[in-house]
């Protein structure tokens, strides 16, 4: 709350004010303050109004919740009263006066921090509520696709629509425009385009080759978007793959990526997929889970020069310092460049410059927390199914059904060893869920979104929701 | 308190009042109040109602702030009582604290809800669970005069203010925080066993803000074992990785710089005595003196000592060497004048009179009798701690309060000494199924018990 700063000079002129008469209740107030929701809103334009009319301004609205409203406008801040109404009229009236951005400020959460952060939801659709894949928006917002629908949820994190595709389980999903949606599925084949404004269609890409008659129903298996181009990743029944480079304003494909004829596992479809902006390059995966363990590659491609500049296989790479333990799982830190495992015999976390690559670039972070190694060490961790996902310059981590964080700590001396690389030791480790949280299921998937991250469960309908907050939530036990 | 003005006004109208009137008014958001410079000036110089108060006389129209005229009408009652109106209750607190900043009274609102005089120490209830998120349990507590409490649980610590209602959470660079200490309403020491060095928080930035760090003979990391201090010092004291070497440091409170080495002790063959670093330290303020305690367990039993130190000439000024049922925890109460502990292998609480600790055995019991028997650790675990002239000690989950019965006429007791102080145990509270792992006073009307779960409880008093 910024209650400091907007002190304002004690007695302005006469002019400066206002009066209201929402629904027979008066308010006065100034124009600086109605003005505040910006030139557009409905309370700027009463506020142009002649001044020769004595009369005050009339409102046909509920006082109550106009009262709120001047609350947040003078202060920013939602005042306690604020909770007698629900979400969604608060955000309706907002809506009418033209102040919603300001309530969206108000109303969002502090920033996510993982070692501070509790469930505070759980958003469910409702029908088929088992979440097969999520994506989300900067402002919090979420796209939920469950059992062939397609349901979005805005910062309020309310229902705001659902669409049926043409596919029977979606199992990728990417934000391509604030309104469009790119869904693929690993049982059905070809990359859809949705509209949720116009609830449509807009197209889909399917992979053919007319010289190649493998290549034939290719399903998608991951999508990812850059400011100009998407990712999709395609697997024919035969096993070949590729990733196509569609164009985002057409939706045509502009060229294709890596073929691969899929026979062994260090040349399989990419299970997933990640654009780092600064460098403006692809990082794929794949991994694959069988009797002697896991395998699996990593790899970097620049799509403009439609190469590969990096690639590590596991195992395989005779480098690597760690032999036999490969990695389980795979994420891009996009902000950070960096390039995040999680080893699957181990457990251990790793770290990689995406700038400094090399045979063995892997840093292996040590865990310290006494606390958690004793958990981790209870089962046979090999086992165990592991999620790794990078957000906000966090990692975090789910491990069967707990959910951790590995947070940098800050240290002055930090900023001179930042240039000569990542160190081990930087990162700490903590359980963002308590014991009863992790008995809720095996982690599925793990999405960060505004303020929030969002957990999905394997099994478990609905879409957890943790936020972190400034109030402490003490209980009263009196 | 001046009184309120409004009794002599004319109903009619506030136009009437004469420009060197004291008397001022304010528009606050579309209502008129009415008060006096006085007691808009009690709001001190840097707040907007003194402002209000120095622009009002200068203008005919009154004043007009752009805030909440319900809101302020309480905060007015405050200023002009120093409490709270009932009608406030109607009113979420956490309203009143944000209009309190705006107008730059918080310290009012704090005081009124908590003044020191509202702690009734036999009349304490658990009032409040405060909720760590993740899965460590609290390590360490630290409150402040101003009433807000940090805690360390694992690699964090969460910070909760004043009204107990706002929290943030900092990543340090320990693994578990042992001991922690709130210096000024931002800055914390903290230090842990396993670590090196006694890290200078800032809590509300979650930097390092210095470390200090004890030089010992064998250049080897000095880990923290206790964080102590008076009003103008700081005490640390610590140990080497290699626990050859401890002392305790002394470093103003102000500049963070060192002053003085207290019982440096270098450990030569098997003279235990030395070996045992000071993990509590205490600043009896009566007598202007560092109560230092520590012990160790061996194979002869829990052996310890507890010394009173002159911080400024480095001299041991009294010791008290705990052979035969050692201190499980120790405390001093400057309102007492006594130090009190419970003894590892009775479980059995003692006093000691600080002008009496160069006796042979100063130790008085209390309560009933408990026979010592060599080896049991009857009291191991216990914790005990002191607030104003009360003493609360823990036991398991339960927690006693021991204080002063005051006795008039002047009798011998039981072992014959000069004594005529009599304590009693009483309020036992009862929270079953949890261990008090460490417990700490607060300055404030709150006194905080750290229980082994996630969770801090609070007690405080029933209004």
């Amino acid at each position: 709350m910024d209650n400091g700063n907007s002190h304002p000079a004690p007695g302005p002129c006469a002019d400066d004010r206002i009066k209201l008469n929402v629904g027979g209740k008066f308010f006065e107030t100034t124009l600086s303050t109605i003005q505040a929701g910006g030139p557009d809103s409905l309370l700027a334009a009463l506020s142009n109004r002649s001044t020769d009319d004595p009369n005050p301004v009339f409102i046909d609205r509920d006082p109550e919740i106009f009262s709120v409203i001047l609350s947040l406008l003078r202060s920013n801040g939602l005042p306690s009263t604020a909770r007698r109404f629900s979400k969604q009229e608060l955000a309706d009236e907002a809506l009418y006066y033209g102040i919603d951005s300001q309530l969206k400020s108000a109303m969002s959460p502090p920033p996510f921090s993982g070692i501070d952060a509790s469930i505070v939801t759980t958003v469910q659709p409702a029908s088929d509520g088992c979440p097969s894949a999520i994506a989300t928006g900067d402002d919090g917002s979420v796209w939920i696709a469950h059992g062939g629908q397609l349901s979005s949820y805005d910062w309020n994190l309310s229902h705001s629509g659902t669409i049926r595709t043409h596919l029977e389980d979606i199992t990728s999903i990417c934000r391509v425009y604030p309104d469009i949606a790119a869904v693929g599925s690993e049982s059905s084949a070809g990359l859809y385009f949705y509209d949720f404004s116009g609830v449509r269609n807009l197209g889909s890409i399917h992979w053919t080759d007319p010289n190649d008659p493998r290549i034939f129903k290719a399903r998608v298996t991951a999508i990812a978007d850059s400011p100009g181009s998407v990712f999709a990743s395609f697997d024919c029944p035969h096993r070949e793959n590729c990733i196509l480079l569609i164009d985002k304003s057409t939706l045509k494909i502009v060229s294709e990526l890596s073929r691969q004829p899929g026979s062994s596992a260090k040349n399989l479809a990419v299970g997933k997929l990640r654009w780092v902006p600064e460098t403006s390059m692809v990082v794929g995966s794949s991994v694959t889970c069988g009797a002697f363990g896991y395998s699996g590659y990593i790899r970097i491609w620049d799509p403009r020069a439609n190469e590969m500049v990096w690639e590590a296989i596991e195992p395989g790479s005779g480098r690597s310092s760690r032999f036999g333990d490969s990695f389980a799982d795979v994420d891009a830190d996009v902000e950070e460049s960096t390039l995040f495992k999680v080893c699957s015999k181990s457990g251990d976390l790793a770290v990689a410059d995406l700038r400094k690559l090399g045979d063995d670039p892997w840093i292996y972070l040590q865990d310290k927390n006494p606390r958690m190694r004793n958990t981790s060490g209870d089962r046979p961790v090999g086992h165990s199914s592991s999620v790794i996902r990078c957000y906000r310059n966090q990692v975090f981590v789910g491990r069967e059904g707990g959910l951790e964080v590995w947070s940098r700590v800050a240290k002055e001396e930090n900023r001179v060893a930042l240039e000569n690389g990542v160190c081990e030791g930087w990162y700490r480790r903590n359980f963002v869920d308590k014991v009863e949280d992790s008995e809720r299921g095996v982690i599925q998937k793990i999405e960060g979104g505004g303020d929030r991250l969002f957990v999905i469960r394997e099994e478990v309908e609905g879409v957890e929701v943790w936020e972190s907050s400034c109030s402490s939530g003490a209980v009263s036990v009196l | 308190m001046p009184p309120s003005a409004e009794s002599a006004l004319p109903r009619n109208g506030f136009k009437k009042i004469k420009s060197e009137s004291n008397i001022v008014t304010i528009d606050v958001g579309g209502q008129l109040f009415q008060t006096t410079k006085q007691t808009l000036n009690l709001a001190g110089p840097d707040s907007l109602f003194s402002r209000i108060s120095e622009s009002a006389s200068a203008q005919l129209a009154p004043p007009f702030i752009d805030r909440d005229p319900e809101l302020f009408s309480i905060l007015l009652s405050l200023l002009r009582t120093g409490n709270l109106p009932s009608k406030a209750k109607a009113l979420d607190l956490q309203d009143l604290i944000f209009e309190s900043q705006f107008y730059g009274i918080e310290t009012f609102l704090m005081n009124s809800l908590s003044n020191p005089s509202h702690f009734d120490a036999f009349n304490l209830e658990k009032s409040l669970i405060l909720p760590l998120n993740g899965r460590d349990s609290p390590s360490a507590i630290a409150t402040t005069p101003f009433g807000s409490v940090h805690v360390a649980h694992g690699s964090k610590i969460t910070s909760f203010d004043w009204s107990l209602r706002k929290k943030s959470t900092i990543l340090t660079q320990f693994t578990a925080v042992d001991s922690m200490l709130a210096i000024s309403p931002r800055l914390a020491a903290v230090g842990a066993t396993d670590f090196s060095g006694l890290q200078i928080l800032d809590l509300e930035n979650g930097f390092v803000k210095e470390t200090l760090n004890w030089e010992n003979v064998t250049k080897t990391g000095s880990t923290v074992q206790g964080i102590g201090s008076s009003p103008e010092f700081l005490f640390a004291s610590f140990e080497s990785s290699r626990r050859n070497s401890n002392s305790i440091m002394v470093y103003d409170l102000n500049s963070l710089s060192p002053v003085n080495e207290i019982g440096h002790y270098e450990i030569y063959g098997a003279d235990i005595n030395s070996a045992i670093p000071a993990t509590k330290l205490n600043w009896v303020s009566g007598y202007g003196l560092l109560m230092a305690s520590g012990s160790h367990s061996g194979p002869s039993g829990v052996l310890g000592n507890i010394k009173f130190w002159d911080t400024r000439s480095g001299n041991v000024v009294g010791e008290i060497k705990e052979n035969v049922d050692c201190f499980s925890d120790v405390t001093v109460s400057d309102n007492l004048s006594a130090i009190f502990k419970v003894g590892v292998n009775s479980g059995g609480m003692f006093f000691a009179d600080l002008r009496n600790i160069s006796a042979e055995n100063p130790w008085v019991p209390l309560g009933e009798r408990k026979k010592v028997v060599n080896g049991k650790k009857e009291g191991s675990g216990c914790k005990i701690e002191s607030h104003g002239s009360q003493v609360f000690s823990s036991k398991g989950g339960n927690i006693e309060l021991w204080s002063e019965v005051v006795v008039g006429s002047k009798k011998s007791s039981k072992n014959g000494r000069e004594d005529d102080r009599q304590y009693h145990a009483g309020g036992k509270g009862d929270a079953r199924g949890t261990t008090v792992v460490d417990a700490c006073s607060a300055f404030s009307s709150l006194a905080f018990f750290f229980l082994g779960c996630a969770t801090v409880s609070l007690r405080g008093t029933r209004t």
